[in-house]
């Protein structure tokens, strides 16, 4: 190792991937690696993804160790990040995290702490993990408020998360909003060659709470407009689409649904443009109404200039605000009826997009995000 | 006799026992001929010092590191302790909600 960094960014995310955290981490890390002449990235491998790499001054450390049991895997993703930062401890002077695993070492390593808090894995662990107990999800809550307290600024997407970590005891004046980002997709994409006539998209990822199942029982009581088609666009992959599958198949929609897995962003935002109506169905879960979310899909939707359908939660009004239809969550016979309606008046559906394009573009472009982040690191310096 | 008060022992520590033919000047304990550090302080006032050149002084020192390092609430070791089978047991690969989720990784948990 030649010399000390004097940054370090660390995810429990494989990066690159296809998902929204993924676009997130690289334009967040973006930032504080121009603004500290490079770093040290700590973040998961796996996929044929290398173990390290060097870029410019930017050096990649991914943790490759097989290890099946998630809180075993964290931990020992814990011990190895504690062991990358430890050669830099003289000179690391801020450390930006993205969830309790990373913060813990973190906070030994010397530097000050970021704590970018865009999901709680108390709130989420049990939606994939049931069987958690929940004297096992208090423990993990109790490290998430021990890390955000000692944290210098703790960086949020919505308000919604932010209630969530001030309620965990961050101090308030010390969280920051800084709401994602997308950006505007250049005109004149080409139409992707798989492109069925007309038809709606879904973009992200396949889990419960992203209400995927509820857009399917919506679109087989579309049946009667026989030229639409429905797009998914999942950022995981086949084996994961299974049950919603068969779902299709059980509606009997199935013929008029098109699969895309694990599309390279630039590719969705052709798929996005050329879409009638993009759809965010998000149910009312806890995950959704107490931990929040800043959904890349309505963001990127939002920039290539599409109008955007999605479920009435708190989230989706901060984000959408008037530049979208908002429908209540959970009900497949009003999601049908908002997008029959924006079906029929394609004017009024072109206007929402160009407004929710006109809005991002003013405020909420991934270069917006990393000034409001560059204000917050400014200020955590200056302490 | 005045036994000495130093603390001895690898895994099992006690008193050292022998008889004591000094008395710390700093916290007056009393000392055997072998355990009187440099200065003629006991082992542990010689680390606290800084002091390392009796043998017992340099245990003493790591002793009071390690106490001070995991004293703390949350170190990755005090922390992760605390999870014990019962909490990780739902973790196990085969517990997850869906089987399939960790073919491309259980990695997202946060997932923005």
């Amino acid at each position: 190792m030649s010399e000390g960094h004097r940054a370090a960014y660390v995810a429990f995310d494989r990066f690159p991937s296809a998902k929204g955290s993924a676009v997130h981490i690289r334009h967040m890390a973006a930032e504080l690696f121009d603004r500290y002449g490079g770093g040290l990235l700590c973040v998961l491998g796996g996929g044929g993804l290398p173990a390290y790499q060097r870029e410019g001054g930017v050096e990649i450390v991914r943790f490759g160790a097989v290890v099946p049991n998630l809180l075993d895997r964290a931990e020992a993703f814990s011990a190895w990040v504690a062991d990358r930062l430890a050669p830099h401890r003289d000179t690391l002077r801020l450390c930006h995290v993205r969830d309790p695993w990373g913060a813990l070492p973190a906070l030994s390593a010397g530097g000050r702490l970021v704590y970018e808090a865009n999901g709680l894995p108390s709130i989420e662990l049990p939606y994939a993990w049931p069987l958690a107990a929940p004297s096992t999800l208090a423990k993990i809550r109790d490290l998430e408020g021990e890390c955000l307290r000692r944290a210098a600024a703790v960086v949020v997407p919505s308000q919604v998360i932010e209630a969530a970590v001030t309620s965990r005891g961050a101090a308030p004046e010390r969280v920051h909003l800084v709401p994602n980002g997308a950006d505007p997709v250049r005109p004149g994409l080409p139409r992707p060659p798989a492109a069925p006539g007309r038809y709606l998209i879904y973009v992200g990822a396949l889990q419960p709470w992203q209400g995927v199942d509820v857009l399917l029982r919506a679109f087989a009581r579309l049946a009667d407009l026989t030229d639409l088609s429905l797009v998914v666009c999942s950022s995981v992959s086949p084996s994961r689409a299974r049950p919603l599958r068969r779902l299709a198949e059980r509606l009997g929609v199935e013929d008029r649904v098109t699969w895309q897995h694990t599309l390279p962003h630039d590719e969705v935002a052709a798929w996005l443009t050329h879409a009638e109506l993009s759809v965010a169905p998000l149910t009312a879960s806890p995950r959704n109404l107490d931990q929040g979310c800043s959904p890349i899909k309505v963001w990127e939707s939002m920039a290539a200039g599409t109008a955007v359908v999605a479920s009435d939660l708190p989230v989706i009004r901060e984000v959408l605000g008037e530049h979208g239809r908002l429908v209540p969550p959970d009900r497949p016979a009003e999601l049908a009826r908002a997008i029959r309606v924006l079906l029929e008046y394609p004017e009024a559906a072109r206007d929402l997009g160009r407004r929710a394009r006109q809005h991002v573009e003013e405020g909420f472009t991934w270069k917006h995000a990393r000034a409001r982040l560059a204000a917050v690191y400014d200020r955590v310096e200056g302490h | 006799m005045t036994p000495c008060a130093v603390t001895t022992g690898f895994f099992t520590l006690g008193k050292c026992g022998q008889m004591a033919v000094a008395g710390c000047p700093a916290c007056g304990r009393a000392l055997c001929a072998d355990h009187v550090a440099d200065g003629g302080l006991c082992p542990e006032c010689a680390a606290a010092r800084n002091q390392f050149g009796h043998p017992a002084a340099a245990a003493a020192y790591r002793r009071r590191a390690h106490r001070h390092r995991t004293a703390q609430e949350y170190t990755d070791v005090g922390w992760y302790a605390g999870l014990d089978t019962y909490d990780r047991a739902p973790f196990d690969p085969g517990a997850g909600a869906d089987q399939d989720y960790l073919d491309d990784g259980a990695d997202a948990l946060v997932d923005s």
